[in-house]
């Protein structure tokens, strides 16, 4: 029984943290079209201003407020001046750009910090442990359980119920008719990546205290974010909720029930949903 | 107008053989170095350069190798072994290298082990632990300078013999690394102390290296019924592991724990005081376990060139190159055949201690170390006390245990 207990917060504690950067990348390709391979470099990003926020302000909290609007200045940057000269060509041309950046992102955070792991404590207040029966469980990760619905729920009450999420959903449906209804598009862009960026980076941030902050660390979550996405549709916001969430169990489980082909799961799961439903749990029919 | 160039021909000529002649005489040797410096293991890379490239400044300041100065071509092979390959042939052909060292992967290493009969050049792998690179695939030109994965998990298995731990487990990478150091540590164990037993590898935990998140993991092992748990993980697995494991409880005294590359100091540097007490970690070399004049001088220069301890990959190259000059004085040539003859059997004074290259399969022989974690107010990172030291010998299994047959 403690096990099983121990397997769902074990699983949805990942789950949640890789809904926050799955919900980031769909976003932007829901809205934007943008298939965004730096999406786990900004995560990283993330990660490593929230670690050297820690390291001159000594607070975790101002790390979580202050690295995450960084990195969706650098995102306005890279949008404005790189992305969209692009829109108008092959979809190839984006994926190179993004590619090329997540390169030139990772190396650059080489440069900066070196090539040694870091570590950051999470804020006291987070840092103990529960019993849970015989054993103990980790707050933080608890804390990341409650999280990740709450912001789910403030995304979507955002794209549902503020005049700006609608005009956001509109832009997405069919960007000609929005400009013409007197939507400045551009505009819109811009703030969708930077704000996917934001999202990113929070879960940068986030994960800082519960995995090592190294170079590359946002290659290995990247992949699995992609998952997620196509599991739940692209551009689906509750698909990426139920993509992440079906992906954390998984793998919690998977490793206790199935160890032979506990790395193959998610692959063959990803391979079941594009033979029965090529466009995902909750992507729309054309 | 004959008359008139003769003396610039003539001159012209001697400046070119002068300087010909000059180019033989102080011609550098060349060591290439393979290692990984990109990505999330870039760490290693960077601690193994440092410590070539002390090596390196302390030969030439005192006037280099039989006179020549030597020079060093690092190379990243991003932990690929196709990578590998390439560069280790580039470096042969293209650079003209005098010998080859490093090597982090295993599967690089042994990818590349059986290319140098080919190349025809030495090798000599400072990281690398599989055993079958001085084992079944052992070759007259591959050396190899560190501990292997026998050597230390026959520590692991002595100090687990002496523990009270009946049932073990093991948390290992899952590829050949860590199931080759759980399938040697069952081996070993048995063999000393024949009540043990051991879950079968279904039941153990072998999270991808790709893993950041070890709930699940932890949670298997914490509810099996093993009262003793061998940690092969190592790098940034090892990092996240041990701070996530300490927070679920793991290390609450119910079961031993055992750490193959606890002790690497860029594991120690990252956790500092998460590194939980008490802890038997083991590693290919560490700073504190000797008090010879060679080691002291080693640490001394190292922290005071780089600010950091002397990690066991930068005593890898660092012994690569001091073994290499060895080698090179004892033949009086740098002729690669004859530095392989001169490597095979070699015994030299190192930082980790007196070492032997065995003839038979050219692995060194040296003393290894573990130790239990402990706290010291002089030192940021946690360090081994008490420690148990091994006899060279004593670790390193027979030549025909090893499979190795060179002709």
């Amino acid at each position: 029984m403690e096990g099983i207990l121990a397997n769902v917060l074990n699983g949805l504690s990942w789950g949640m943290l890789l809904f926050l950067i799955s919900v980031g990348l769909t976003t932007v390709f829901g809205v934007m079209g943008v298939l965004n391979f730096a999406h786990g470099s900004l995560f990283m990003l993330g990660a490593y201003l929230c670690m050297q926020f820690v390291r001159w302000l000594g607070s975790f909290w101002l790390g979580l407020l202050l690295g995450p609007p960084l990195v969706a200045t650098l995102a306005v940057v890279i949008e404005r001046f790189l992305l969209r000269p692009l829109y108008g060509r092959d979809v190839s041309f984006q994926l190179l750009l993004t590619f090329g950046l997540m390169l030139f992102l990772d190396d650059g955070v080489r440069l900066i910090w070196g090539a040694a792991y870091h570590v950051v404590t999470p804020p006291e207040i987070l840092a103990g442990v529960v019993p849970l029966f015989s054993q103990t469980y980790p707050v933080y990760r608890i804390f990341l359980v409650v999280l990740g619905p709450l912001v789910g729920a403030a995304l979507w009450a955002f794209f549902a119920f503020t005049r700006w999420g609608k005009t956001l959903r509109a832009a997405a449906m069919d960007r000609e008719m929005a400009e013409i209804i007197g939507v400045r598009v551009p505009v819109m862009f811009t703030a969708v990546f930077a704000f996917g960026a934001w999202l990113a980076a929070l879960g940068g941030a986030l994960a800082a205290p519960h995995q090592s902050v190294g170079p590359a660390m946002g290659e290995h979550i990247i992949i699995e974010s992609f998952i997620v996405v196509v599991i739940g549709g692209m551009g689906s916001f509750p698909g990426a909720f139920v993509g992440a969430l079906i992906l954390g169990l998984l793998s919690s489980f998977g490793t206790t029930l199935l160890p032979d082909v506990q790395m193959a799961l998610p692959y063959m799961l990803l391979a079941l949903v594009l033979l029965t439903r090529p466009r995902g749990l909750f992507g729309e029919d054309v | 107008m004959k008359g008139k160039w003769l003396p610039v021909v003539v001159a012209s000529l001697a400046v070119l053989l002068a300087s010909g002649y000059g180019y033989t005489a102080d011609k550098p040797i060349k060591l290439g170095f393979v290692y990984i410096m990109s990505g999330p293991a870039a760490t290693y890379g960077q601690f193994a350069k440092q410590g070539a490239d002390l090596a390196i400044d302390e030969i030439n300041k005192k006037g280099g190798i039989n006179g020549r100065k030597v020079e060093a071509i690092f190379e990243d092979d991003t932990g690929k072994s196709d990578v590998g390959i390439r560069l280790v042939r580039k470096l042969v052909y293209e650079n003209e290298v005098d010998a080859v060292m490093g090597i982090d992967s295993s599967g690089v290493a042994a990818a590349v082990t059986p290319v140098m009969k080919e190349l025809k050049t030495p090798l000599i792998i400072t990281h690398a632990a599989v055993p079958d690179v001085t084992g079944s695939l052992c070759n007259r030109y591959t050396f190899r300078i560190d501990l292997s994965i026998n050597q230390n998990v026959a520590m692991a298995a002595a100090i687990a013999a002496d523990l009270k731990a009946k049932t073990w487990s093991t948390v290992g990478p899952d590829y050949s690394f860590g199931h080759q150091s759980w399938e040697y540590f069952q081996k070993y164990l048995s063999k000393k102390k024949p009540g043990v037993t051991f879950l079968p590898d279904a039941e153990a935990a072998f999270p991808p290296p790709a893993t950041t998140d070890f709930s699940a993991f932890i949670t298997k092992v914490m509810n099996s019924k093993a009262d003793g748990v061998v940690i092969s993980l190592w790098g940034g697995n090892l990092i996240d592991f041990v701070r996530q494991a300490s927070d679920m409880g793991f290390f609450d005294g119910k079961r031993e724990v055992l750490m193959t590359l606890g002790a690497a100091t860029e594991v120690l540097t990252a956790l500092k005081d998460k590194m939980p007490l008490g802890i038997w970690v083991g590693t290919r070399y560490w700073f504190q376990a000797n008090d010879t004049p060679i080691n002291k001088a080693f640490v001394e220069a190292y922290k005071k060139r780089f600010e950091v301890f002397p990690s066991y990959n930068a005593h890898g190259a660092y012994a690569a190159v001091k073994a290499y000059a060895a080698a090179a004085k004892k033949a009086g040539s740098t002729d690669k055949e004859k530095i392989v003859d001169a490597l095979e059997g070699l015994s030299l004074e190192l930082p980790i201690g007196p070492t032997t290259i065995r003839a038979e399969d050219h692995q060194a022989i040296s003393d290894g170390t573990w130790g239990q974690t402990a706290a010291d107010p002089a030192i940021p990172i946690r360090i081994l006390k008490p420690m148990r030291h091994f006899a060279g010998k004593d670790i390193t299994p027979s030549v025909e245990e090893t499979g190795c047959k060179m002709k």
